[in-house]
């Protein structure tokens, strides 16, 4: 079963991680043509279907897609964060660009 | 609406999202909210402002509760301030008993050539001062170390003397069976304040069947008796574990314990090497280990319900991190990794390890997590470059599965079981079973409290006073 993903959506993270994530119930082999990736999906596991392998895909996906977006926006609040917690210091430039 | 995000992560338990933010402060949400948090289509309603006062999105750039926030991370990593606390002293590998799951390679009691020696004790109690901890706990385990008293005297005497200029606080720990408890032992435990860490599977017949003898549990609840009425009820605490047979007898484990006084119980799973003699695999043990634990816990909260105190240990390890802004000492839930951080392990040949189990390993002939030798400088030892080596693999907000996972400030990381489990220190979490039975344990504790919240949080504050 292959599900069509594009890359331009999707960055190669977000695929990557999914992929990770899903190993131990799905097998995935990865084809990608320029912005589009093909991806072969097959259920290892008794208990998913195709239909829900294609919707754990796609949730687990799109999960990563938000984290990432959340990861790249939060990016320089989480290093202030982590360097007023562990810095010995107690002046920081907290204008964020 | 115009809002800024703030670091947190997310998953779904029980029909709702659950976020967690960077210092582990939980929001349960309807589905759909994370979406709507990303997509700038909250609307200002009882869960945006909820959302803003717990640190999830901010409406200024840098949120005036940075500091507040900063301090809160703080915190929660505050067990690294004072680096390894924990010292465990393996005195002998020498034991008087059978046990069918032992995990700590023990010998018959007349085996030669696997005790300590008077100088490695000594120069292990010296390299325990090196450490900065201002608490220091010196634990004593084998094999069982009380067939051995005059080593833990050496060893205690040892240390009261180095302390007399060092000024830290002690606390002395035996790890034993309670089947050989000497006058002598108890006078040393007694003298000294040493709280006996001991171990109870349960009912007498399951205790003996695992320890493969017909009289062992009369032994230990004779020993646990004995050792209460010298030191004290609240000196003793039994330790479980849950043979492969044990899973059986949730409801009848938890009754022993409760009938024998004590105040709670760790329920705790099988480690490789205790499994290892079973010849089980770990996938079908983590499920029924998780199916044990869940009715285990179902009769606790039953217990509570009907008046009498009594905790599950394990649970409270993760609920402190869940609902209270404290860090717990657990060497097992932390990130980074409790070993070698807050655990160091002198063996009885007088080679140091990164923890327990890494000397289990190295019984089965394989050194990985071998630091030093007791003879080597303290900082060869623990800054060295295989400890360089394994700190790049021991905090799970740089492990690929644990730096998405939105648990991970609950549970922990570990190379070593990884290692031993998967082949390899920095493990693949989508087929380890530690991380499959943290996270259903987890996953079950913020199910009750998503759908049970009024019947069991207040049992849970009680447990967390």
């Amino acid at each position: 079963m292959n599900i069509t993903v594009d890359r331009k959506i999707y960055s190669d993270i977000c695929i990557s991680k999914t992929v990770y994530a899903l190993s131990k119930d799905i097998c995935c082999q990865r084809h990608i043509n320029d912005d589009i990736e093909t991806i072969e999906v097959e259920s290892q596991s008794d208990t998913l279907t195709d239909d829900m392998t294609v919707k754990l895909f796609w949730q687990t996906l799109n999960d990563y897609k938000n984290r990432e977006i959340i990861a790249t926006e939060t990016k320089e609040i989480r290093i202030l964060l982590y360097a007023k917690a562990f810095a010995d210091c107690d002046t920081f430039d907290e204008n964020i660009d | 609406m115009e809002y800024h995000l703030l670091p947190f992560d997310f998953t779904r338990i029980a029909g709702q999202e659950v976020l967690v933010n960077e210092f582990g402060d939980m929001f349960v949400a309807p589905m759909g909210t994370v979406d709507k948090i990303v997509n700038r289509t909250l609307e200002k309603d009882d869960v945006y402002k909820s959302l803003v006062a717990n640190f999830f999105i901010s409406e200024q750039q840098v949120p005036a509760t940075l500091d507040i926030a900063a301090a809160r991370l703080r915190e929660k990593k505050s067990f690294l301030d004072d680096f390894t606390a924990l010292h465990i002293f393996v005195v002998t590998l020498q034991c008087n008993q059978n046990c069918v799951y032992c995990q700590a390679s023990s010998r018959k009691e007349d085996s030669v050539h696997c005790t300590m020696s008077e100088e490695t004790m000594a120069r292990s109690v010296e390299l325990m001062f090196r450490s900065p901890a201002p608490v220091l706990t010196m634990e004593f385990q084998g094999g069982e170390p009380s067939l051995h008293p005059e080593l833990i005297r050496l060893g205690i005497e040892k240390a009261e003397e180095l302390n007399k200029s060092e000024g830290r606080v002690m606390r002395y720990v035996l790890c034993t069976n309670c089947v050989h408890l000497t006058d002598e032992m108890l006078d040393i435990c007694k003298q000294y304040g040493v709280m006996i860490s001991t171990s109870l599977d349960g009912p007498e017949f399951l205790h003996n069947s695992n320890r493969g003898k017909t009289d062992s549990y009369q032994k230990v609840i004779a020993g646990i008796a004995k050792a209460r009425e010298v030191l004290g009820v609240d000196m003793v605490s039994p330790l479980q574990t849950t043979s492969v047979r044990a899973l059986q007898y949730p409801i009848e484990i938890v009754d022993e314990y409760v009938d024998l006084g004590f105040k709670g119980i760790f329920l705790r799973a099988l480690n490789p090497y205790g499994l290892a003699t079973y010849n089980q695999d770990w996938d079908k043990y983590v499920d029924d280990f998780v199916v044990f634990y869940k009715k285990a816990f179902e009769h606790i909260l039953d217990i509570n319900k009907r008046g009498t105190f009594f905790m599950e240990e394990f649970a409270v390890i993760v609920l402190r991190k869940m609902l209270t802004p404290f860090c717990t000492g657990f060497v097992d839930l932390q990130s980074p990794a409790g070993i070698i951080n807050s655990v160091l392990v002198y063996n009885y040949d007088g080679y140091v390890y990164a923890s327990d189990e890494s000397r289990m390993l190295a019984e089965n002939g394989d050194f990985t997590f071998r630091i030093g030798n007791v003879n080597d400088k303290y900082e060869d030892i623990v800054y060295g470059p295989k400890v360089q080596r394994i700190a790049q693999l021991w905090a799970n907000e740089t492990l690929a599965g644990c730096s998405d996972c939105a648990l991970r400030n609950y549970c922990g990381a570990d190379p070593v079981r990884n290692y031993s489990t998967q082949g390899d220190p920095y493990g693949h979490r989508p087929t380890s079973m530690l991380c499959k039975k943290n996270k259903a344990i987890i996953e079950y504790l913020i199910t009750l409290l998503i759908e049970r919240k009024e019947e069991v949080l207040p049992i849970f504050k009680r447990w967390l006073l």
